[in-house]
């Protein structure tokens, strides 16, 4: 340690925990202990992170082959169309029954295998510990096998490939009774039974962490606002999967015993090629597909907001720290953060307005989700609050943050439409849906998670990405991302269908193949730019600037451990005296004051801190 | 060749029910209210990452936020986007609850099978016979009693279908094997079809011509071929075409009763409920 770390040390009347340095002064373990089963939270979610980015390039690849189709029928996918075996593709052309595979797994695998890894496993993980100034999660061990339920349950689906039938093929959605036969469906189902339970694992930690570990001085509302999500992300976690846990244990039944949960009594089997293994559903009897319907949206929903409301912490926290000016309203966005996850209990039912449920659910269902808006309004006309009057920065995480702000209004608009009974009879499976849900959780979470995986990258690697290549990435991105999705909306006011593999053999869809090429030109050259992003990440790695401690010059407490910390976080004990906001205060000549800067010595402790 | 328009409007294909103007007016509002609040926003975010861009000499205000402003911007919202739901559930009444269902001038079952669509009229005595999934099978998908006379001469087409304008049709709507979905884009009519249910959509088409019908609930690898058309006419033409149904479905029941065919042997047991035809869960 340098000769300022020993200031620090001297600075400080306080404890410092002998046993805590006793720990961490023995502990050399295994190159499998340390990189493989590690129970360091960063160790774990730099796990997720490369698992996560992984799985972007496995979605983002069979996304190229949905729009691929779209735009092309029946033409062979260029360069890798030829390598594919003959079972799903014709020539290399995409076939009808690998086209309902590709968009099941496409959004399977975006959903369960990125952005909810990604946001409540790699930026849970990384940051709550850190920013709550301890040394680790409350429950390390169980935070290990959280991780290792993802590779497993992906590999579990993605086997599905390789079975007679192929992989799930109904649609993440899963509806039975198309759902209840095939093996790649059974799959599909246990995978998705193991990610749900990292889910669950990872929830009950970070509210055990959150509750009982917070440093010295931090009150709860003293927690960033990315901590404030991750927090009440972790309450609907543990409320809402076991209930899909419950639909896919019921739907497994069905699927092996025949037990005819959801299965009506008399249908009709295997009936050119329906069921590909000529499988017979079961005589069933009594059984309510609705019912099935009505369990996995009941999580489904709330899933969602698990998939965005950790990203607007993270969002507002990178927002006021490139502002130089605390968020506005920070109460305000916490209240709105508890509505938006109780109000999100109460509104799945949206999801099922055609279903054949009582119309008068339509009605309740109708008044509750459009109110939903009202919430993540607010916290729309706070983040523009949050930049009004501010000292802007452009760096590449703040450019992320409004790229995200531009694009989650667009998604939370177009939301309200669907929110409207009536209408949504009309664009229910449609491509306003996926224009929706792509402004939403590509604009809205994906935006958000490279937001932060720049912000902490300083910090998760102790290298500075390269500032040039992120300005680049950000920009094509956002372009390309608005010309490929924004068009949906319109093709999906014509009544373009969702999930279709050939549209023009109707009448009606024929004058919008032009609509779709330009589309899936877009969405090609965006996937490709997502290269730029993963050569900066590696590249970085290895050749980064060195970065300091706090090169953002931020107020929140992971900034006060040493770039790349190791083993225990913290070189120093951590005291909160004041909220993660304080920027442009008149206590301070600089325009920030970190939370563990101790008031009588304001001055010299923020000079030195500059100095790492 | 298609004309792009930024406008999405312009996108809607031609509305020809008695209740689709009314739903793209309400789509209109909607579009316009979030129109508005879309520029509003971006403009102001393009506006203030402008003028609070950091420059040297400029510096950030010390501020965290003002709770009268909140309360304006939570109440404002409130009312705007309650309304809007409440002001919308008319709509959603007429075009889906079974109380604001007209009386129907026709009705019809329709089923979805895996990739087509069956529809069922009534034939020359005017009354579809009575239906139960006992008696489902491949070669009588509706389920229809056998010891039903009614039954008899209704007429089943597939992948074609006519209707007359300007009547309130109802449609009894099922599927024999899994989800489907009963689309009518031009009559802005959407139902989920659901094995196991018969459920009840109405519509009257105000225009004649040929439309499609497609499958919008994924149900299999020949989803996206799951069309057909319906070809709605003016009474007097619809009347002849009914007609000529009846005629053909006459001669066939006469060739049957002069070559019998083998009978399939009768499905198993279940009590039987009262095989009504109204919202009956068979």
């Amino acid at each position: 340690m340098s000769a300022v770390a020993t200031q620090h040390d001297h600075a400080h009347v306080g404890t410092h925990d002998e046993s805590h340095a006793h720990d961490h002064a023995h502990h050399s373990v295994s190159f499998i202990r340390k990189y493989i089963f590690s129970t360091d939270h960063k160790t774990i979610a730099k796990q997720f992170l490369a698992t996560s980015m992984f799985f972007l390039l496995v979605g983002g690849a069979f996304a190229l082959f949905i729009r691929w189709q779209l735009a092309y029928p029946g033409e062979p996918i260029p360069l890798v169309g030829k390598w594919l075996p003959d079972s799903l593709v014709s020539n290399g052309a995409v076939q009808p029954g690998f086209y309902t595979q590709l968009v099941t797994m496409h959004a399977t695998v975006m959903i369960f295998f990125v952005i909810i890894p990604m946001a409540t496993g790699a930026f849970a993980n990384f940051c709550i510990p850190l920013m709550i100034g301890t040394d680790d999660m409350a429950m390390p061990t169980v935070n290990m096998v959280s991780f290792w339920l993802v590779p497993i349950a992906g590999l579990t689906i993605m086997s599905g490939f390789f079975v007679e039938g192929g992989t799930a093929a109904a649609g993440w959605t899963n509806y039975p009774p198309l759902s209840a036969s095939g093996t790649g469906h059974m799959l599909w189902v246990i995978g998705v039974f193991l990610v749900g339970f990292s889910s669950i694992l990872g929830g009950m930690n970070y509210l055990a962490t959150t509750l009982n570990k917070r440093a010295k001085g931090m009150r709860m509302f003293d927690m960033p606002l990315t901590v404030w999500a991750l927090f009440i992300t972790s309450i609907l976690q543990v409320l809402g999967t076991p209930v899909l846990a419950s639909a896919m244990s019921l739907l497994f039944v069905d699927q092996v015993f025949h037990a005819g949960i959801f299965i009506p009594e008399n249908l009709l089997t295997a009936n050119g090629g329906l069921y590909p293994s000529g499988a017979n559903v079961g005589a069933g009897g009594g059984g309510q597909p609705v019912l099935w319907q009505h369990l996995f949206w009941f999580y489904s929903h709330p899933a969602v907001y698990i998939m965005i409301v950790p990203i607007m912490g993270v969002v507002s926290d990178i927002l006021a720290t490139f502002a130089r000016k605390a968020i506005f309203g920070y109460k305000a966005m916490v209240f709105a953060i508890m509505t938006i996850a109780f109000l999100g209990f109460v509104v799945w039912g949206h999801h099922m307005f055609l279903s054949g449920m009582s119309p008068l659910l339509g009605t309740t269902f109708m008044l509750s989700t459009i109110v939903i808006a009202v919430p993540s309004s607010i916290k729309i006309f706070n983040w523009l609050g949050t930049v009004w009057k501010g000292n802007i920065h452009f760096t590449t995480p703040n450019l992320n943050a409004l790229g995200f702000i531009s694009t989650f209004v667009c998604g939370g608009l177009s939301g309200v439409f669907m929110a409207i009974g009536p209408i949504d009879v009309y664009i229910h499976d449609t491509y306003f849906i996926v224009a929706h849900i792509h402004y939403v959780l590509f604009g809205g979470s994906l935006f958000g998670i490279f937001a932060g995986m720049y912000y902490w990258y300083p910090k998760m690697f102790g290298k500075m990405y390269n500032e040039t290549l992120g300005k680049f990435h950000f920009f094509l991105t956002f372009i390309t991302f608005n010309l490929c999705f924004f068009p949906m909306h319109m093709i999906g006011v014509g009544g373009h269908m969702r999930r279709i593999y050939d549209p023009y053999v109707y009448e009606f869809l024929k004058p919008f193949q032009p609509i779709n090429q330009f589309i899936t030109i877009f969405a090609i050259a965006m996937g490709f730019a997502q290269l730029i992003l993963i050569f900066n990440l590696l590249w970085s790695l290895k050749f980064g600037r060195k970065a300091p401690r706090n090169p953002w010059r931020a107020n929140t407490l992971e900034w006060a451990a040493p770039a790349h910390p190791g083993h225990g976080n913290f070189d120093r004990d951590i005291t909160v005296y004041r909220g993660p906001y304080e920027f442009a205060s008149p206590e301070s000549k600089r325009d920030y004051l970190p939370q563990w800067i101790r008031p009588a010595h304001i001055e010299q402790e923020t000079a030195v801190a500059e100095k790492h | 060749m298609f004309d792009f328009s930024w406008n999405m409007l312009t996108y809607f294909p031609p509305g020809i029910s008695t209740y689709s103007e009314a739903h793209d007016d309400l789509f209109r509002l909607v579009y316009w209210i979030s129109a508005a609040i879309f520029v509003l926003v971006q403009l102001t975010l393009v506006v203030f990452i402008f003028r609070y861009r950091a420059r040297p000499g400029h510096k950030s205000i010390y501020y965290h936020g003002n709770n009268v402003v909140e309360f304006v911007w939570t109440l404002a919202p409130t009312v705007l986007f309650a309304g809007l739901g409440l002001y919308s559930d008319e709509m959603w009444k007429v075009m889906k609850y079974s109380s604001r269902i007209p009386t129907p001038d026709m009705e019809i079952d329709v089923v979805g099978q895996a990739f087509n669509w069956h529809v069922r009229y009534p034939g020359g005595d005017g009354i579809l016979g009575k239906r139960h999934a006992r008696y489902r099978s491949a070669q009588n998908l509706f389920g229809i009693d056998p010891a039903d006379s009614h039954g008899k001469d209704d007429i089943v087409l597939t992948g074609e279908f006519n209707l007359p304008i300007n009547k309130n049709v109802v449609v009894h709507l099922s599927s024999v094997d899994v989800l489907h979905s009963y689309f009518l884009p031009n009559f802005r009519i959407k139902q989920d079809a659901v094995p196991g249910s018969w459920i009840e959509v109405w519509h009257n088409g105000t225009k004649s011509g040929k439309y499609e019908l497609a499958c919008a609930e994924l149900c299999g690898s020949g989803h996206y071929a799951m069309r057909a058309v319906l070809n709605m006419q003016a009474d007097a033409d619809f009347a002849k075409w009914m007609e000529g149904k009846i005629t053909a479905k006459k001669a066939v029941l006469a060739a049957e009763a002069a070559n019998p065919q083998p009978v399939a042997p009768a499905p198993a047991e279940a009590a039987a409920p009262a095989g009504e035809h109204h919202g009956s869960s068979h």
